[in-house]
């Protein structure tokens, strides 16, 4: 990420801002338990390229807004080592969101795939 | 850069000057939440951890205060409230009978009806927590007391928010307050005596029974002047009622009158209405200014 120009910079963040959610949700729709974002941001770094695309500090506000917008549900639960932790889980409208959104992308990639090839 | 937490979360605090408090508030919730964990980890690992290096590659992953900021910003800026309503230019006459699709004013006036119902738990609850924890003082359980009182009080904030926020619209804290763990319950407890916010939410929950009042009173008032208003011509025309009586004499009102009560009533109640979501206004930025400072 260092290495990238402020507008490289600029542009994966605006890449970010919409892809972000659908990974989230993606993410949170596969995992059987609730996640908090340490979990997410683990895994996300596991499964991950090798230079990171986001921040993970960027994960924690679109997962509230996800919330706000009920496509999420959080519950907090007291830990051993620390502060309290924000459990997220998928609703019913967030898994019917991400099937729209999954073919929102996959007609994205086509289009956008299709005007880079020439 | 970052010895430990604490520090990080200052940056963050700086970066988020100017921002809305509550939505601060939550951005160092969730920082601290992923900090602290991530540095558990770390020691889990490596018990011989030097704190302030291994923070500084958690750091280098969450991002910078700076990134941090600029992110909550961001996703605040697209997600518009839920309450906030499509502003169209409209004329006074609509603004004026608007106000009945208007979720804010709705919302304001069961804010008022229910706040006789807060209000009387929220004081009952201070003035008993208060003084029982003045008076148990001699004792050493007095401490335990008081201290369990002090932690309810941000709960109680906290509830009280989430209801100022559903019902006024104003954004306000969706995390509780955190309270540094590791520390002795001595020094939790003087930090909290310490911290403003804990005697700026008595106040309020002090306050509250009597705006309460004051608020189910007028809603309650005025709600009954306008249906009695409306309900006059039915009373003497279906059940043949005298509506004003002075002493021993009744009279009946002369007929043309009756459509003029009809309307009489509606425009109390459309003007109790825009009161409401005004009151409403005010409150939720007296609850704010009480509730969530930095």
């Amino acid at each position: 990420m260092t290495d990238l120009t402020a507008q490289s910079r600029k542009f994966q963040k605006e890449l970010n801002s919409g892809t972000s959610s659908l990974v989230l949700l993606s993410v949170l729709n596969r995992s059987r338990e609730p996640m908090y974002g340490y979990q997410i941001a683990k895994m996300l770094e596991d499964n991950g390229p090798d230079l990171p695309l986001m921040k993970q500090g960027t994960l924690y506000p679109v997962l509230r807004s996800l919330e706000e917008n009920g496509l999420l549900e959080s519950t907090v639960e007291p830990s051993v080592s620390g502060p309290p932790r924000r459990y997220y889980k998928i609703t019913e409208d967030g898994r019917s969101a991400l099937t729209e959104w999954l073919e929102i992308w996959k007609q994205t990639k086509k289009f956008v795939d299709a005007i880079l090839k020439g | 850069m970052f010895n430990t937490v604490e520090e990080y979360l200052d940056a963050l605090k700086v970066e988020m000057k100017g921002s809305d408090s509550a939505l601060m508030q939550d951005a160092l919730a969730d920082a601290r939440e992923h900090l602290s964990t991530a540095l558990a980890v770390a020691r889990e690992s490596d018990a011989e951890l030097n704190e302030a290096e291994a923070l500084k590659i958690i750091v280098d992953e969450y991002g910078t205060p700076e990134e941090t900021a600029s992110a909550y910003r961001e996703v605040e800026r697209r997600t518009s409230p839920s309450l906030k309503p499509t502003a169209k230019p409209r004329s006074v006459l609509s603004r004026f009978f608007g106000i009945y699709e208007d979720p804010k004013a709705w919302g304001s006036l069961l804010y008022m009806l229910i706040s006789l119902v807060t209000g009387i738990v929220y004081f009952t609850w201070v003035v008993t927590g208060l003084s029982l924890s003045l008076s148990l003082a001699i004792f050493i359980f007095g401490l335990v007391f008081a201290i369990f009182f002090i932690f309810s009080l941000r709960g109680l904030a906290l509830l009280e928010g989430r209801l100022v926020e559903s019902l006024l619209g104003v954004r306000m804290p969706r995390r509780p307050l955190f309270i540094q763990k590791g520390t002795t319950w001595f020094e939790g407890l003087k930090t909290n005596l310490m911290d403003k916010r804990v005697w700026l939410a008595l106040v309020y929950m002090f306050l509250q029974m009597p705006l309460g009042i004051l608020y189910f009173t007028l809603t309650v008032t005025l709600f009954s002047l306008s249906i009695g208003l409306m309900a006059a011509p039915l009373l003497q025309l279906i059940m043949l009622f005298p509506i004003v009586s002075f002493g021993s004499v009744q009279y009946f009102l002369p007929i043309w009158s009756l459509p003029v009560f009809l309307l009489a009533g509606f425009l109390v109640w459309t003007a109790t209405m825009h009161l409401g979501k005004l009151i409403g206004t005010w409150h939720g930025r007296y609850a704010k200014w009480l509730l969530v400072s930095e």
